[in-house]
């Protein structure tokens, strides 16, 4: 290379202000990548399709805005009046006219086309990569008018999204049937990277809307519905997002972000949640245990006249005491320290009200729910909070009276 | 002595003078008690004014508070109030309410009747809008509705808003929604019995085309919104759960009935405007308009495929996906016929000879905003798309570049060019380019990077945000752009009040217009016409001058022939 002997200042400055113009785009260009398209990032297929998809549609409006838009402003500054202009008395052109019709028609045409091109990216998951998370094959999707968008193999990560004024609750789905045992959390939602991660969107109270634009589309969070929608990561980070329906004076702080972590480091936090979840379980059940224990020993220490166990005739005056005060000796628990019953006089809530969820109901049915409590759950509650051992702390004397008391209490004699 | 000469005729200006006419009624009494639909008609302007400035104030009390990220100027509270307000005051008690005025004046006149068919029922309609207005700006005292001019439930249902702001936007509905009813059958009735002979259906104006379209989407749509905001309303007070979820209702229930009125709601809005563009257009480039046949087949094409593509506003909601194809496929259609009139109209001035005063301005104006409101109406037709646009800012842009361009700008237009009909007086043009100028610049400034903000991601309806993506120098931009479109609408105002005390007399027929209302003085008197003229082609004061011109050739060559 020549080195430079004389100095010109006019290439020179050129040159300078290109490399300055350049300079000052660079980062400017980067902030400003939303500007005229939707976001993508993290490398998910949906998000990058909708916005190839919104930049085709963008080329065809830009033809058409700059098109006519020029014709508009050449025809108004050619045909303004001056003198000795006259106007042309035209009706109109037949020809002109179904040609321009068929022309916006056909534009339409390319338009869906490219659009039904571009869906299959953007609708269906691909399955997870081989280095993300392997996850069972789904079995826990709701039906309903939206069918959830699932992979090729069926197997990706089910995460229940709950919109609630003002946060998001995410629940992510285990092979057990217990729904109390779930890993969940709030606001954050922790997903694994190259992994295909389906969410079953729904609603606590009014409607909302989920939306992280870098992860594609919103889906809206509609009471007694449930929406469907996923994506798949692959660069690791925080995507963030809001609420994008009104759904209140909190709707603007209704924020959730998404945090893309290595399969590895998912599989660690998770651990770390269900552990807590599981030690906490323990704590409460030993709880229970110290409570039913010292419900014992109170009894214990009082005189009782007769052994629990062996009252022969049982009466249905003794079905009341067996509800309000249970029979220690043997570990049942008293009904009405969790529900409430109007005869009773017992007004706990931590089981369905009785003298609702019994009203009409056949003896037969109620002896049932008193054995097998997990057989039917009334709506809002959930499974495996009552005692399943009336079966063996009562005698069949002792049950068949408290049926007869439940029953009459509710249903009158 | 007589001239030798021939000197050149000017061409006559047409003008019927009455013999008698009882003198006209003046005191504000007259005014309460009118039922001339001119009256009228100037009645619904003038109120629907008073509420664009109420609406305007709320508008810019929103762009005060989005003017910095993290703004504490509003509380959330007041903040959801005030676009609930805005957007409802802009709908039912601002554009609606003026497109009845102007067609209530208009219609009898274009079509050469004398009165509406219905006088004392238009009367009936003007004041139910009006109680509609107060009762719903009554709330204003207690606590204002902040579920949106949409009104999602369960949002607006009593276990999420207890107040009552929501039972006036309840009424507000009715009673607008009843006088905008019986208004249409008015019409209706008027247009398809009260036509001046000669006046086919092949010659009837394009304005009163698109009002005879304008007022059936109305019969059609307004019965489902009134059982709508009803099953609301007993949601509410009355013990029934049809939206509620939680008791076997169904909150998407709320979202078809509200958009099979909310979509045509929108034609309801644009197509009068597009019929005032089709009367300006060809006046100001001295031109028939371009294919008056294919704007009817396209007006009437638009509402028969508007009222079938309500759900493309509920693109997000769980839906079936083959109507999500459906709606789509349908947005698409309204594009075809709405692509025709815009052709039509820049053809129509194509090989004219075209004048540019302030009404003509708002015309040229309103095709470069609604062309843009109606590109980016492909984008959210098209559903993937409309997943990440949907309920964003670049929504709002979208709808406020149709709406303000496609109803307001029109409606701006019609108010320049009508005028002098209306009052007898000329507006001042200097003033009224420059507050073209204000109100164009400052739309465009305001709301087309307002399309930037919804695509970094900003939702709508948020009464703050944080300051990422650019958000609050795009904020900043629209807000300085409405402060400079309500200068220019300010501007206007002060231009009509001071019109109507010193502007030009302005003649009956100050434009040389086309159509029939120009035929009677300025203003028209109580019964409009003594004669009602033949009508003989789509521009009956064509031919009417024509045949003055044709008189006075006649005349005046007897006259020379007598001379000689």
């Amino acid at each position: 290379m020549r080195p430079s002997t004389s100095f010109r200042p006019a290439k020179n400055s050129i040159l300078f202000g290109i490399v300055l113009i350049a300079a000052l785009l660079l980062p400017a260009s980067a902030s400003f990548a939303d500007f005229i398209a939707p976001q993508s990032g993290g490398g998910t297929p949906n998000a990058e399709g909708i916005r190839s998809l919104y930049l085709w549609i963008f080329g065809f409006g830009c033809v058409v805005f700059f098109g006519v838009g020029g014709l508009l402003i050449w025809t108004v500054l050619k045909y303004r009046s001056s003198k000795g202009a006259v106007a042309v008395r035209v009706h109109g052109n037949n020809r002109l006219e179904v040609g321009w019709t068929v022309g916006a028609a056909l534009l339409l045409v390319l338009i869906s086309v490219v659009t039904f091109l571009k869906l299959d990216q953007i609708k269906n998951p691909p399955n997870s990569s081989a280095s993300g998370l392997s996850t069972p094959k789904n079995v826990a999707f709701n039906s309903g008018p939206a069918k959830p968008s699932l992979p090729p193999n069926g197997r990706s990560l089910n995460i229940d999204v709950n919109g609630q004024q003002y946060l998001w609750r995410y629940t992510y789905a285990d092979t057990d049937t217990n729904n109390l045992n779930n890993v969940f959390s709030y606001e954050q939602m922790v997903v694994p990277t190259n992994t295909t991660v389906s969410l079953s969107i729904r609603a606590l109270d009014v409607q909302h809307s989920w939306w992280i634009p870098e992860l594609g589309g919103k889906f809206d969070a509609v009471p007694g519905y449930t929406n469907y929608t996923w994506f798949k990561i692959s660069e690791p980070g925080v995507y963030k997002g809001q609420c994008a329906e009104l759904c209140g004076r909190g709707h603007a702080t209704m924020i959730a972000s998404v945090k893309a972590v290595s399969p590895d480091e998912f599989k660690l936090w998770y651990a770390g949640q269900k552990a807590a979840i599981l030690t906490s379980e323990k704590e409460a059940a030993a709880a229970r245990n110290k409570l039913i224990a010292k419900d014992a020993a109170a009894l214990k220490t009082a005189p009782t006249s007769e052994s629990p166990a062996a009252a022969a005739p049982v009466a249905a005056a003794d079905g009341k005491k067996i509800f309000v005060a249970g029979v220690p000796a043997t570990g049942a628990l008293a009904c009405g320290s969790c529900h409430t019953l109007g005869a009773a006089g017992t007004k706990a809530a931590v089981g369905p009200n009785l003298d609702v969820v019994l009203k009409g109901q056949s003896a037969a049915m109620i002896k049932a729910s008193t054995l097998y409590p997990n057989k039917v759950i009334s709506k809002g509650y959930a499974a495996n909070i009552m005692p399943a051992n009336y079966g063996t702390s009562l005698t069949k004397a002792q049950l068949d009276a408290l049926v007869q008391y439940i029953d009459e209490a509710v249903n009158g004699k | 002595m007589t001239t030798t000469t021939a000197t050149p005729t000017k061409p006559g200006i047409p003008e019927i003078v009455t013999n008698s006419a009882a003198p006209r009624p003046s005191g504000w009494l007259s005014w309460l008690t009118s039922t001339d639909h001119k009256r009228i008609g100037i009645m619904y302007i003038v109120a629907s004014w008073v509420f664009l400035v109420l609406g305007g104030v709320e508008a810019l009390l929103i762009r005060l508070q989005l003017a910095v990220p993290d703004n504490t100027l509003l509380s959330p509270q007041t903040y959801n109030a005030l676009f609930t307000m805005h957007g409802t005051t802009m709908v039912f008690l601002f554009l609606m309410p003026m497109i009845a005025g102007f067609a209530n004046y208009l219609v009898p006149l274009m079509i050469g009747a004398r009165d509406m068919a219905f006088p004392k029922l238009n009367a009936l309609s003007l004041w139910l809008f009006i109680a509609g207005g107060v009762v719903f700006y009554g709330s204003l005292l207690f606590s204002p509705a902040e579920c949106g001019w949409t009104c999602y439930a369960p949002l607006s249902e009593t276990a999420f808003s207890p107040s009552n702001g929501v039972d006036s936007w309840i009424f507000l509905v009715h009673l607008t929604g009843v006088a905008s009813f019986i208004g249409a059958l008015n019409i209706f009735v008027t247009i398809t019995n009260m036509r001046a002979p000669g006046m086919s259906w092949g010659r009837v104006p394009l304005f009163v085309w698109t009002m005879l379209t304008q007022a059936i989407l109305l019969i059609i749509s307004i019965p489902v919104i009134a059982g709508a905001v009803t099953l609301l309303l007993t949601d509410r007070h009355f013990g029934t759960h049809f939206y509620d979820p939680t008791n076997g209702g169904s909150p998407l229930l709320w979202q078809h009935l509200f958009w099979f009125f909310g979509h045509p709601e929108v034609y309801i809005l644009v197509l009068p405007g597009f019929g005032v563009i089709s009367e300006v257009l060809p006046v100001f480039s001295r031109k028939p308009i371009f294919g008056y046949k294919a704007i009817v087949a396209a007006t009437l094409g638009i509402a028969v495929i508007g009222t079938l593509v309500w759900a493309h506003h509920m693109f997000t909601v769980p839906l079936p996906f083959f109507l999500l194809i459906f709606f789509m496929l349908g947005t698409y259609l309204v594009a075809i016929p709405t692509g025709v009139k815009i052709f039509n109209w820049i053809f129509t001035m194509w090989r004219g000879s075209i004048e540019f005063p302030v009404a003509m301005l708002y015309s040229v104006g309103f095709l470069a905003t609604f062309l843009l409101g109606g590109i980016t109406g492909i984008f959210l037709a098209t559903f993937p798309v409309d997943w990440q646009l949907h309920d964003t800012y670049f929504v709002v842009a979208h709808f406020h570049y149709t709406i303000v361009g496609g109803a307001v700008f029109a409606m701006m237009a019609g108010l320049y060019y009508w005028f002098p009909k209306m009052t007898g007086r000329m507006m001042n043009e200097k003033l009224g380019k420059v507050s073209f100028a204000l109100t164009l610049g400052g739309f465009w400034i305001t709301f087309l990077i307002q399309h930037s903000a919804g695509l970094s991601g900003m939702p709508r309806r948020v009464y703050e945000y944080a300051d990422v993506n650019n958000l609050g120098t795009y904020n900043m931009i629209s807000t300085i752009g409405s402060f400079i479109l309500a200068l220019g609408v300010l501007l206007t105002i002060i231009n009509v009040v001071q019109s109507l005390r010193s502007g030009a007399k302005s003649g009956p027929d100050p434009w040389r217009g086309n159509t029939l209302e120009w035929f009677t003085p300025s203003p028209p008197p109580v019964n409009n016409f003594d004669v009602v003229p033949r009508v003989r082609s789509v521009e009956p004061m064509q031919d009417i001058r024509r045949q003055i011109e044709r008189q006075d050739r006649v005349g005046e060559e007897a006259g020379v022939a007598a001379g000689d």
